[in-house]
């Protein structure tokens, strides 16, 4: 039988999961290169730069010896932390394990990919880097890789979306919690915990028909139950980012 | 095959072994064959609200640990014929349950009856998880106050992910909520959260509303479950909540203010 309950001495279980996870596409060994991009980066939005796990890709990159020691020293100075390494030929991944990095066999699609086509988008290459990492904020509205959530979210229950939106329709009582990559739209009395653009989307907004709301966050600006405005309680509001402030808009 | 109804609430304190000895008391007397079995290892109490507690021989561990046979450890209610009620033990702590062993308990005692209350203890852990697993209804007690909903509202969160039949992907478990300590005038002062409160929180099917009364602490302490106490407010909530939980419709009572001039006088309703 497999229950919780029988496993009295067990320290601890595997289990399987699907993490969404950002992945820094390198187009260029030069740490000096990347450290300029990711500078000019975290000004962009630096609600992204909280040590923000990233897999390394190297599938592009054509040099046996990285300085992948480097690499991953800059990405931490920028707040990342680089988990893995993906692809690469055999003296990477044997220096991403002897960093204490993950590997990951090259993905079966990019390898596909002629490399031509790479050269000539070259010139463009901080173009490319920006959509991968930016992904979330154009499709903040995006119910793609979302999840509805039908009933009670009740105290010590923790529902996640962890790509997209997160619909629950009904109450999230006293002491549950609702995250979304995306926003966070409950049909029903908010009482527990809602966190929206939970990897950094600032254009992320909470919705719920009444506010009562224990902790609102979005994108890691927050506001307690006591900050808010007595008289939004009870009503029907859209929770948002607007100059790096959480405002409580009536929905009418 | 019995029904098997756990009796829960999360809190401590709120009448879940109180009510699990009324419902039981109430469920016996309308003819049903029915069994109480005390989870509370090492707090055993459901013994003493029903008046049994020189009888007690064997117990719950003792039966699961093959130190005696299921019938030696059974104690029939001296006052109705169909009940049953099977003890916990004092002296060992809830690591003596095992999952299996409650399993074959349930399955023998489903057999010979009608209805099985599961007492379940006060918290979350082991032994309110073993008295919950197997159950096909619950019944969560819950006082009009804000940590007792709280706590409900996470044994419910429990009841529809750590039990059988969520693991097994069957149908969810028939849950009810039974409002207990009910003080209308209380209520009505603000005091005590309302039931409109509380069941819009919780979110599930109102089975009964037992005022707050001196029957209760009387019943206790004599050994005599509420039920029998027909003359009192509480005996006929209980009595109304059995006969709602084998499926008859009854108006709900003793949960508006206008009963203020007996209530005020049962409990000194001055008090505010």
């Amino acid at each position: 039988m497999s229950l919780n309950m029988e496993r009295g001495g067990m320290a601890f279980t595997f289990k399987g999961g699907m993490l969404p996870m950002t992945v820094m596409e390198l187009t260029s060994a030069d740490p000096e290169r990347i450290r300029d991009q990711l500078a000019g980066k975290i000004s962009q939005s630096p609600a992204f730069f909280q040590h923000t796990p990233v897999v390394l890709n190297v599938e592009k990159l054509d040099e046996p010896h990285l300085a992948l020691e480097r690499i991953c020293a800059v990405c931490r100075a920028h707040k990342l932390l680089p988990v893995a390494v993906r692809g690469g030929p055999d003296p990477v991944k044997q220096s991403a394990w002897a960093l204490g990095l993950g590997w990951f066999p090259p993905q079966e699609a990019a390898r596909a990919r002629p490399l031509e086509s790479v050269a000539p988008v070259a010139p463009v290459e901080p173009e490319a880097a920006e959509v991968e990492v930016a992904a979330p904020e154009p499709t903040a509205g995006a119910v793609g890789g979302g999840r509805i959530y039908r009933g009670t979210v009740r105290s010590g229950q923790q529902v996640t979306a962890p790509s997209g939106d997160l619909i629950v329709i009904g109450a999230v009582n006293a002491g549950a919690e609702v995250l979304a990559a995306g926003s966070v739209h409950v049909y029903g009395a908010l009482r527990g915990r809602a966190l929206a653009g939970i990897h950094g989307d600032p254009l992320a907004v909470i919705f719920c028909r009444e506010l009562n709301a224990e902790l609102l966050s979005v994108a890691g600006n927050y506001k307690r139950l006591e900050d808010v405005d007595p008289r939004l309680l009870g009503t029907a509001v859209q929770v948002r980012l607007q100059d790096d402030q959480l405002g409580i808009v009536p929905l009418t | 095959m019995a029904k098997i109804i756990v009796v829960t609430s999360g809190k401590g304190g709120v009448g879940k072994t109180t009510s699990a000895a009324a419902i039981a008391t109430g469920l016996a007397l309308r003819g049903n064959k029915t069994v109480v079995i005390d989870f509370d290892v090492g707090l055993r109490n459901l013994d003493l609200i029903m008046g049994c507690e020189r009888r007690v021989v064997y117990d719950l561990v003792n039966v699961i640990q093959g130190e005696a046979g299921l019938n030696q450890a059974l104690i029939r209610d001296k006052r109705v014929d169909n009940l049953h009620i099977l003890p916990a033990s004092q002296t060992r702590d809830k690591d003596a349950l095992n999952l299996e062993g409650v399993e074959k308990v349930l399955d023998t005692l489903s057999k010979d009856f009608d209805y099985i209350l599961c007492d379940s203890p006060a918290g979350i852990e082991r032994g309110a998880q073993l008295a919950m697993y197997f159950a096909d209804e619950a019944i969560v007690v819950t006082n009009p106050e804000v940590s007792s909903v709280r706590d409900s509202d996470r044994i419910l969160g429990l009841l529809a992910s750590k039990t059988r039949r969520a693991e097994r992907g069957e149908e969810a478990i028939k849950e009810h909520l039974l409002v207990t300590r009910y003080n209308p005038a209380r209520v009505d002062s603000g005091d005590m959260l309302n039931l409109d409160d509380i069941r819009e929180i919780l979110a599930i099917n109102l089975i009964g509303l037992i005022p707050e009364s001196e029957a209760v602490l009387r019943a206790s302490n004599q050994g005599v479950p509420v039920t029998h106490d027909a003359d009192s407010d509480a005996g006929q909530a209980y009595t109304d909540t059995v006969a709602r939980l084998i499926g008859e419709e009854v108006p709900l009572r003793f949960h508006l203010y206008e009963k203020r001039s007996l209530l005020s006088r049962m409990f000194g309703g001055g008090r505010r």
